[in-house]
Order: structure tokens, then C-alpha cells, then sequence
């Protein structure tokens, strides 16, 4: 870890990040494929998603990431949680991230609420006795009927499962939370709730990314802001700034 | 509970059907059985490992957690219920006249070298299965040739001579006959034995993981 000495609450520090994977040639997608292709010398291809991207953001700030869809700011989550590793550059990430649970695609859907809270929990390290009192927490956060945390988790409609996956991902506050569009499901009375929770971690001083293409929920959140293009930060700035931006990109893509 | 059932059934096929065919295997039930537990237990946990990363791939997508661990934890759900299935197993095993003696414990070094091979083989077909995603629908379909490719069923001295180094190269002919000596002819193995299935082990267990690893950074992009 090397913490520069001016900024000691730089807690997310990207220099010239590159993010890229492997994925089988363009339209090789399974193993017939290739059979049929043969004569194809490299299965694999490297393929770029972020392009080097630079950026600061601090500890206790509420920051905004918006774009087009595919443009990276997902790929940037996950490189930021550590689900992805960087493949050239520097990515600094001074905290505990909370799981990214964007639209409970973490949820094993054989397994009912309450197995997947214990999961979910072990996963993440805690011990039992963390896991015995978070999980009644959890239970009563998602405000799910004693029948429903204990129905298989593949039986819950949109609505229950983002606020299952919502209450496990702020049951503890977390050094750094990332809502990826977890606002954009849920009825207006969750909703509220969400936003409420998510202002309390705010104001423990936990820091916050934010991605989603409603506006008026990331100006009620987030200071400052900025704008993923093709894989780079366009820019960086103030809400206000990014928000114009990202309007006028999108009202040039529309004309 | 199920994992007892199938080799159950087909021990009770065999017993039937090919016990008129190889007569001259002596105490058939015994032979069979002594090669479907490790057959049963492979079969189950290479396709189970297969598909793990897979089937969990939205856990993958939310949390920070070492893919690796998924394949090794169904190879372990397996092996606990090779355990398990002993306890009716060795029980039939001494219904049907196995000798027991200090070599039977060999047992347990010979299993951990198993699972080990059959980690190996999981996790190498598992890092393809995320790319090609019918590469498990290709192993589940030529699994039940490799089963009567590998002597479980009949024994490999009826093979003729010609084709016996076919059979060799199979590293499931290695392991049954490793077991066999042991459990069935309650013998210590001999040193070239263990060094094969040694050898296998280490080669196919490294072979394996330097393949997961190589392709794992690409996995999430490619669930």
C-alpha cells in the first residue's frame, strides 16, 4: 500500500488502469464452433474494457459515475471490489468494499433468504456470532414475511429479491458502498427506506459510488461526479457539471 | 442418500448380467463393487466441479471470493460422501468375503491421490466449460464411453494383448487397478503401481490448476 503523503484520504486511487479479460474469438462460442474454425491459431483474444483510467476519489465523498451503458463503470466496480484485476496500471483501494449485489444476482436461487443471509455472511468472513445478529437485522430491514425468508430464494419476485440483496448488502456499513441501479427496483416505500440507509452510511463517513441514470437520485446523493466514455474518464467535476455533460452527450446520441 | 443408491443399482445390473459372462472373475460382486465406489465417486464429482463456477456465477459477479474454491469444495462434498457410502459399502464388501488387513488402510492415501486427479481433471475441463460452454454437455456424454472404456465391469487381463496399450492410457485403468489391489486382492501395490498413479496425479493436478489460473481472469467476462 503506498498512501501519498499529501492526500492521507485518498481511499480509491486509479493511475492509468487498464481492465481487460479474455473471451473466445469473436463468434466462437462454443466448442463446435472451433471444431468447425479450425485453423484458428489463438483461441482467446484480449479485449480492453477501461483504457486507462485516472482517477482520485476520497474518503467520506459521495461520488456519482455515469455514462453510457458499456462505456466501463461497471467494469470499474468490479475492478474496485476486486472481483476484477487490474491488467496494466495502478488501482489503490484503502477499505473494505461491501459486496456489489446489484440486482441480487449474487442470490443462489435454490437456497431460501435466510440460507443465502448465511452464505452470503460466511462468504464475506464474518463469524457465526457476526452472522446470528446480522441476519434478524437483515430480516427486518428487508421487511420480508417469516414466510417468505424461508421460501427458496427463486420463488421471490424482482421487487423481494433487490430488497434482499439491498438489506445484506448495507447490513453492516461498510468502509465503501457501491449502488450499482439497486435504487431502480423496489416499491416507493422501500425506495425511501433505501435512500434513508444510504444517507446514514454517508453520514458515517463510509464512502459511496454511485451508478445510475436517474439523475435526480444521484443529485441527492452525490457531490461530485464524473463521466465514463469508450472505457476513459471523460471528466471529472462537479455534479452539476457532469450531469450537463451527460444530458448533452445523450440528447447528441438521440438527434 | 442418492450417492449409495446408484452404485447400488448398477452393482445389482452387473451382478446380474455380467456375472454369467466373466466367469472366471472369481467373487464378481466383490470386483464390481470394488470399482463402481471410485467410478461412482469420480463421475459424480468431475461433472458436479464442471459446472461449480458456473453455477454460481452471479455469487462470483457480487463478491471478492477465490473462484478456485468452488470446484475444491464439490470435490470435497464428494469425497465426504465416498466416506459416507463406506460405512454400507464396507459392510457389503465383507458380506461378499473382502480380507482386511493393515493394507486395507492404504485406502486413504490411494483416495486423497484420487481426488486430487479428479480436481485436476474437474478444474481443467470447468476453465474450458466457462468458454465453451458445451465442453460439460461433451464430458457428460463421452463419461458413460469412458466408463466401459475403463475396466469396472470386466477385467482388463481379458483385454487382448494387442489392444492393452489403449487401456493403459487411460488413467482410470491406473487407479482401478490400484484399488483393486488393494481392496480386492488385499495387496500391498507394488512400487511401480504407486509411482504411476503418482506420477498421473502430479501431472494431471498441476496441469489442472496452471489452466485455471490462466483462463480465470477472464472467467467473469465470460458468464
Amino acid at each position: 500500500m503506498n498512501i501519498h503523503g499529501k492526500n492521507k484520504d485518498l481511499i480509491i486511487s486509479a493511475k492509468d488502469l487498464h481492465v481487460g479479460f479474455l473471451v473466445t474469438k469473436h463468434g466462437v462460442n462454443n466448442f463446435k464452433d472451433f471444431l468447425l474454425t479450425f485453423g484458428i491459431r489463438n483461441l482467446f483474444e484480449y479485449h480492453e474494457v477501461l483504457k486507462g483510467i485516472n482517477l482520485e476519489i476520497y474518503r467520506g465523498e459521495s461520488f456519482g459515475i455515469l455514462g453510457r451503458n458499456g462505456s466501463g463503470k461497471s467494469t470499474f466496480l468490479r475492478a474496485v471490489s476486486g472481483i476484477m484485476k487490474p491488467s496494466k496500471g495502478e488501482l489503490i483501494v484503502n477499505g473494505k468494499v461491501a459486496p456489489m449485489m446489484a440486482l441480487g444476482v449474487g442470490l443462489e436461487p435454490e437456497l431460501t433468504g435466510i440460507e443465502n443471509i448465511r452464505l452470503l455472511g460466511t462468504l464475506m468472513g464474518f463469524t457465526k456470532k457476526e452472522i446470528n445478529k446480522t441476519t434478524d437485522k437483515i430480516i427486518e430491514f428487508s421487511e420480508l414475511s417469516q414466510y417468505d425468508i424461508e421460501s427458496q430464494v427463486k420463488r421471490y419476485s424482482q421487487g423481494m429479491i433487490a430488497r434482499l440483496a439491498f438489506s445484506i448488502t448495507v447490513a453492516k456499513t461498510p468502509e465503501i458502498l457501491i449502488v450499482d441501479e439497486a435504487l431502480t427496483v423496489g416499491d416507493m416505500g422501500f425506495k425511501q427506506k433505501c435512500a434513508d440507509r444510504i444517507d446514514e452510511i454517508r453520514k458515517s463517513g463510509s464512502t459511496i459510488l454511485f451508478v445510475s441514470h436517474h439523475l435526480e437520485d444521484i443529485k441527492s446523493i452525490c457531490s461530485r461526479a464524473c463521466y465514463f466514455k469508450e472505457g476513459l474518464v471523460n471528466k471529472v467535476g462537479d455534479i452539476d457539471e457532469i450531469m450537463e455533460l451527460y444530458t448533452s452527450e445523450m440528447g447528441v446520441r438521440k438527434a | 442418500m442418492w450417492s449409495l443408491i446408484t452404485p447400488l443399482l448398477y452393482l445389482a445390473i452387473f451382478t446380474f448380467v455380467f456375472s454369467q459372462a466373466f466367469p472366471d472373475i472369481k467373487n464378481y460382486p466383490l470386483y464390481a463393487l470394488t470399482g463402481l465406489i471410485f467410478w461412482n465417486f469420480y463421475s459424480h464429482a468431475s461433472i458436479t466441479t464442471i459446472e461449480s463456477v458456473i453455477n454460481s456465477r452471479g455469487l462470483l459477479k457480487s463478491i471478492n471470493v477465490e473462484t478456485i474454491a468452488l470446484p475444491i469444495s464439490e470435490v470435497l462434498t464428494s469425497l465426504i460422501n465416498l466416506f459416507f457410502s463406506f460405512i454400507p459399502f464396507g459392510v457389503l464388501m465383507f458380506i461378499f468375503g473382502a480380507t482386511i488387513s493393515w493394507n486395507t488402510l492404504l485406502i486413504f492415501p490411494l483416495i486423497i491421490l484420487f481426488a486430487l486427479f479428479t480436481l485436476g481433471v474437474g478444474i481443467f475441463l470447468c476453465a474450458f466449460n466457462i468458454y465453451f460452454r458445451d465442453v460439460g454437455f461433451l464430458y457428460n456424454s463421452l463419461s458413460s464411453a469412458l466408463f466401459y472404456f475403463t475396466p469396472i465391469a470386466y477385467s482388463a487381463t481379458l483385454i487382448p494383448d494387442r489392444f492393452i496399450y489403449l487401456v493403459k492410457l487411460n488413467p482410470l485403468y491406473h487407479f482401478m487397478e490400484i484399488f483393486r489391489r488393494v481392496l480386492y486382492y488385499s495387496e500391498m501395490p507394488s512400487l511401480k503401481e504407486w509411482g504411476i498413479v503418482f506420477g498421473i496425479t502430479a501431472f494431471i493436478f498441476s496441469l489442472g490448476v496452471v489452466t485455471f489460473k490462466r483462463l480465470e481472469k477472464g472467467f467473469i467476462s465470460n458468464y
